[in-house]
């Protein structure tokens, strides 16, 4: 609890990651606000005419449908969120999961299946993989998550893996097992808990990586199936662009920006506020 | 000024020479090449194989047919499209029932030079090659994509496949008579055989360059066309004059050109002169519209397919289109309507949507069906993806076809939300019992745009947005097994036809073709399946025609399909040249026939 | 001896898990081609035939060991989209991959390693705030917006239009410069936020380590100890960074570059086999990746001895 404190006292200290905070929380509400239905719900009516231009109707001009980028864009906003949320929690806690059970059963069979599957992920490029799932699962609207999942995992490992082996060591841990206690409770109680700096900042950072990812996925027509995405409108701005027409692109790439360096400012913030290194300093 | 386009190990060595020398390379010469004439055509895509049996894509046509013969082309300069020989000396004398065909081939006709032969020289070009060439198409070991053409077509042919596909055993109905004379026996009358004749499937290989080359006969063409390969990758291909191509001399009158039509002034420095003119056509492959449009403003390339997107910059007016000043003091333009059409079946072996048991759910199927044709806005679809100048028609007789009617009934590609609204009511549908329709696409910015329009044009009749579901797939491949396997309820595709007689698109709704055959719709009415058969083996006649125009108002009837548009191409190209560039039937035809403006012969 | 028999078997295992996971991707549950090879009205006999030709009827490990010995006999096969051999095609590709991606790559890092150097000597200080600013700035942008806005920027009437929107046709170094520009640009610009941070982190520990607070103390001049102690004890991440590195930025980095500007590099191969579903071509790639990411470790590993005898 006093870590607790001491890190929110330093984050409060720390003016870009509290800007970071901010843009951070300020999307955060805009993707409640489109899920409870207040905003972005016209994101799929045509009722505008073809590339119109920016206007009090539509803010950042229609695309060839007739659809309106201002609307679509916030939209996006959920689907980001939605991307981005899932990634994170599950590649983080798939990461701390086997990472924990690799360091714990340090240079075990275990420890090295673990380390070898880590190996393996690795060697594949990144675009190559997660454009095979996407592909092996046919257009299921979860291939995309479940390919980035299968990936951002490792370097959370890798880091858990590292903290757990360092811990384990340590009198309190040692005592503990001394004294009987079942594995599982004391990598629960005593270890994990030592390692949520890693994992709040591995989040970040998978969040950041998954909604990059979900860009690059659906231009090669690999990631959003049903619905609109920032991804979506660049890549239909790929087609516009060269005839002049900016308005998607300006609309999604500036939105995808000020997201972006939220989180990684709120990242940099983190990793600074929480590192027991720094604090040590 | 002549750009070089480096072969293969060129680029190798030039690739390593940059990386490790850069500083010291130089740009290379070509001597002799400045004197050369050179046009560079931009194409939308790029064929994957040049293997005449492979090639399928209007890509791949483009280049086969000017790196191969075939018995026969269509004229340059006729429209409505009309056939000519080609390697054939003359029509093929065809029997009074219709099944036999006689065709000769022209003297002086010679492959050219390549290492496949022996000796490395070319040899002359005879019947048997032709022999050859079409029994290609029935060993399995081609993996042919145009053996469907000639299928229970040629006597004895199907027996040769069974037999082992034994090039050296005869087919009883495909025979070298002589050196110079082929003879065809089908089976029952096939009045379309010469047209199957002028497509790139049927142009003559050589059978040492086949066996030479074995897979990598796909990229290493050897034949007896107008030109020779000198370089292909994914980027693109250069073709150089062939200069041992038989000589024959241009003649307006034997094109087809209509002396009282504009611009065909334009070509009469060509008379008596023997094609090809051009010495180097360099085509570039480029996918994106707009780079595409790109390389032709930056002076990169001669000829591009303009993209809609560009079409507001570009016209003047629509109706005709017309380049406006800026373009037209640069450039020329052609308004080529495609030879082919786009629709969207209904998988009438889906009993959500198509044929039911129950005759009393049969009907309202059908209500609904007709209903979603009525609810498509064919304007709106024109307006936003063809820039408004693609050609609307009702049924699926394109208008390219000898046999569309312009005077048809067109009520059924006319948007009628009440009448669509009123059918919906009347079949007992509303917004809580309506079938979800699954809409497949391959994935890609265009086919999702088409998804989300389609998507809200049902919105205008009630139908809730999550009862239209977008069934994508990764690639075109993936698509196609789902709806030959009848795994999708509404299957947009489009259709090129393969020779301009309306049987080749009747045959898309034939019952007996249905999935994996060209019948996406599994489509199946005895009535038009019967006005079919009986049509099929006719030689063009008004009978005949009329049979084709009841069959289209079957179908239309029955709501089987929303169809459909041929879309309108622009094509522009430098005024240097004088060119009637062309994507349907005469395809790659034409490059031979390109040459620089008001150019005089030697 | 048993060091070297240790990483041997470390690195087969990897191999085989490589291409097992790809196989069963892509191949296994990859996509079919078939129907992309077929004609217009096919017969379902006609699809069983080429299915059976491509081999897809074969049982699932007959598959997979067919897969392993191509890759040990490098008979990597011909591609069942265009007929030409997969060797030739890697032949024709990689050169052109590599002349595009490797001055992006190797000035990406080295600008990264500037700033990073310049950002951790003045640490806390208003350069060092500037260039953690840019580099934060830096990887908040997505590639493809990267791309794009190069792109409209430098090869279009909007902005620039000094460079051709795309393609590659290079015959010479003027040429060569004017088709790698752009996207070498793109690619410094996608990496270099987070190469300077990177480094940045790197030097930072460097500077903050005892020993160079001791040669301080002794009065070492400040180039003696960014050359003889922080460049010099560097050395080990720097290298694992950039060597890790070639394999997934020639392919990953290679594949959206090339399939946006058109450049019939190994990218835009790949690209071409995943959407057609070219099964040899796809195996080549994925295979001989793993091989060169498990050699590169090797190297890396001996590298490491070479400038830092601690290692053992």
């Amino acid at each position: 609890m006093m870590a607790m404190a001491r890190t929110l006292s330093r984050l409060r200290q720390d003016r870009s990651g509290l800007a970071g905070l901010s843009i951070v929380a300020l999307f955060f509400l805009v993707s409640i606000a489109v899920w409870a239905g207040w905003l972005g719900q016209d994101w799929s009516a045509a009722d505008g005419a073809r590339w119109e231009g920016p206007g009090p109707a539509h803010w950042f001009g229609t695309n060839v449908l007739g659809q309106d980028i201002f609307e679509r864009a916030v939209y996006s906003v959920r689907t980001a969120f939605e991307i981005g949320l899932v990634v994170a929690l599950l590649s983080t806690v798939l990461g701390a999961a086997l990472g924990a059970v690799a360091g714990w059963r340090g240079n075990t069979w275990i420890d090295g299946a673990i380390t070898w599957l880590k190996g393996v992920l690795d060697a594949i490029p990144f675009y190559l993989f997660v454009a095979a799932v996407a592909f092996a699962l046919r257009g299921a609207p979860w291939a995309m998550h479940l390919a980035m999942v299968a990936t951002f995992w490792t370097t959370t490992a890798r880091l858990v893996r590292a903290e757990v082996l360092k811990i384990r060591s340590l009198d309190y841990v040692r005592s503990a097992r001394a004294i009987g206690l079942p594995g599982a409770v004391i990598l629960a109680r005593h270890v994990l808990p030592n390692t949520t700096h890693i994992l709040l900042v591995q989040g970040t950072i998978a969040f950041v990586a998954a909604i990059k990812t979900e860009v690059v996925l659906s231009f090669l027509g690999l990631g959003v199936q049903d619905g609109v995405s920032w991804g979506l409108m660049l890549a239909e701005s790929t087609q516009e662009v060269l005839a002049g027409h900016f308005g998607n692109f300006i609309a999604a790439s500036g939105m995808l920006f000020l997201l972006l360096l939220g989180l990684n400012l709120l990242a940099d913030a983190m990793q600074d506020a929480l590192d027991p290194k720094q604090a040590a300093l | 000024m002549a750009r070089r386009f480096p072969g293969l190990l060129h680029r190798i060595a030039a690739a390593a020479a940059l990386l490790f020398t850069a500083a010291c390379s130089e740009p290379a010469n070509d001597p002799g090449a400045t004197a050369a004439t050179v046009y560079r055509h931009a194409m939308d895509g790029a064929p994957r194989s040049l293997d005449p049996a492979q090639a399928s894509s209007v890509y791949a046509k483009m280049l086969v047919v000017n790196l191969y013969d075939t018995l026969y082309r269509y004229k340059y300069l006729a429209r409505p499209y009309e056939l000519t020989p080609n390697l054939a000396d003359g029509m093929p004398q065809v029997s009074t029932d219709g099944l036999i065909y006689t065709i000769r081939i022209k003297p002086g006709a010679r492959f050219m030079d390549d290492e496949a032969f022996p000796g490395g020289a070319g040899r002359a070009v005879t019947a048997e090659d032709f022999v050859y060439s079409l029994k290609r198409h029935f060993d399995p070991a081609t993996r042919s994509r145009g053996a469907w053409l000639w299928q229970d077509r040629i006597v004895g042919m199907e027996q040769w496949k069974t037999d082992g596909a034994d090039y050296d055993a005869p087919v009883s109905g495909l025979r070298a008579i002589d050196e110079r004379t082929i003879q065809i026996q089908l089976i029952t009358p096939f009045p379309q055989l010469t047209h199957t004749l002028a497509q790139g499937f049927a142009a003559v290989v050589p059978r040492e360059a086949v066996e030479h080359y074995g897979a990598g006969f796909a990229i290493n063409p050897v034949g007896s066309g107008p030109y020779r390969l000198d370089g292909f990758d994914s980027s693109g291909a250069t073709l150089l004059r062939n200069d041992s191509f038989r000589h024959e001399p241009f003649s307006l009158e034997a094109e087809g050109a209509d002396p009282a039509a504009a611009g065909t002034g334009s070509f009469e420095h060509l008379e008596g002169r023997a094609p090809p003119f051009i010495d180097r056509i360099e085509v570039q492959f480029i996918a994106e519209d707009a780079a595409r449009w790109n390389t032709l403003i930056a002076g990169e390339a001669d000829f591009i397919k303009v993209p809609v997107s560009q079409f507001d910059s570009v016209l003047a007016s629509r109706a005709p289109p017309r380049l406006n000043a800026d373009m037209a003091a640069r450039f020329d333009l052609a308004a080529n309507l495609e030879s082919g059409f786009v629709h969207t079946d209904f998988n009438m072996d889906d009993p959500a949507i198509g044929y039911h048991p129950d005759p009393d759910q049969d009907a309202r199927n059908r209500g609904l069906r007709c209903a979603i044709v009525k609810a498509f806005d064919w304007e709106r679809r024109n307006d936003v993806f063809y820039y408004g100048i693609g050609r609307v028609f009702p049924g699926i007789i394109p208008p390219v076809a000898p046999e569309f009617d312009p005077s048809q009934d067109r009520s059924w590609t006319e948007r009628d939300l009440d009448g669509a609204r009123r059918l919906l009511r009347e079949s007992g549908w509303h917004a809580d019992n309506l079938p979800t329709l699954e809409y497949g696409f391959p994935s890609s910015v265009t086919e999702r745009q088409m998804f989300e329009q389609f998507r809200s044009f049902m919105a205008d009749i009630g139908y809730p947005a999550e009862k239209v579901r977008p069934l994508t797939f990764a690639t075109y491949g993936d698509y196609a097994r789902a709806y030959l396997n009848r795994e999708v309820m509404l299957v947009t595709t489009g259709w090129t036809m393969d020779y301009p007689d309306a049987e080749n698109t009747m045959q898309l709704f034939f019952g007996p073709n249905a999935s994996p055959g060209s019948n996406s719709a599994n489509y199946d009415n005895p009535e038009f399946n019967r006005l079919f058969r009986a049509s099929a083996t006719l030689r063009p006649s008004p009978m005949r025609t009329s049979m084709y125009r009841n069959m289209n108002r079957i179908l239309q009837e029955d709501c089987a399909t929303i169809s459909g548009i041929s879309r309108t191409l622009i094509l522009v190209w430098n005024r240097e040249f004088a060119m009637l560039p062309d994507r349907s039937f005469v395809g790659g035809f034409f490059f031979r026939f390109v040459d620089r403006a008001g150019a005089q012969g030697p | 001896m048993r060091f070297t028999a240790g990483k041997l078997l470390h690195g087969l295992l990897l191999i085989l898990g490589v291409t097992f996971l790809s196989f069963l991707l892509m191949v296994w549950f990859g996509p079919d081609q078939t129907y992309s090879l077929i004609g217009k009205n096919a017969s379902a006999e006609e699809i069983a035939s080429v299915r059976h030709q491509l081999g897809y009827d074969q049982p699932f490990f007959a598959r997979y060991f067919e897969y392993l010995r191509e890759l040990v006999t490098l008979d990597l096969g011909t591609s069942n989209a265009s007929g030409e051999a997969v060797r030739s095609l890697l032949a024709r590709t990689l050169p052109v991959s590599l002349a595009l991606m490797i001055p992006g790559f190797v000035l990406g890092n080295l600008l990264g390693i500037a700033l990073g150097l310049a950002a951790a000597q003045h640490r806390g200080r208003w350069p060092d705030r500037l260039i953690t600013g840019f580099s934060v700035s830096g990887m908040s942008l997505s590639f493809l917006v990267i791309i794009i806005g190069m792109q409209a920027l430098l090869c279009t009437p909007y902005g620039l239009d000094l460079f051709p929107v795309r393609g590659w046709r290079v015959d010479s170094f003027a040429s060569y410069l004017q088709y790698a520009t752009v996207p070498s640009l793109s690619l410094i610009l996608v990496a270099l936020g987070y190469n300077t941070r990177f480094y940045r982190a790197v030097f930072i520990e460097e500077y903050g380590r005892d020993h160079i607070r001791t040669a301080r103390a002794f009065g070492a001049s400040t180039t003696e100890i960014l050359w003889k102690h922080v460049l010099r004890n560097s050395l080990v991440p720097v290298i694992t960074r950039f060597m890790f590195s070639i394999p997934l930025v020639v392919i990953s980095g290679s594949l959206l570059i090339e399939s946006y500007f058109g450049i019939p590099g190994i990218g835009l191969a790949t690209f071409e086999a995943i959407t057609s579903g070219d099964q040899p071509v796809l195996k080549a790639v994925v295979g001989l990746t793993a091989v060169a990411f498990v050699l590169l470790q090797a190297v890396t590993d001996t590298l490491y001895r070479l400038v830092d005898p601690r290692v053992t």
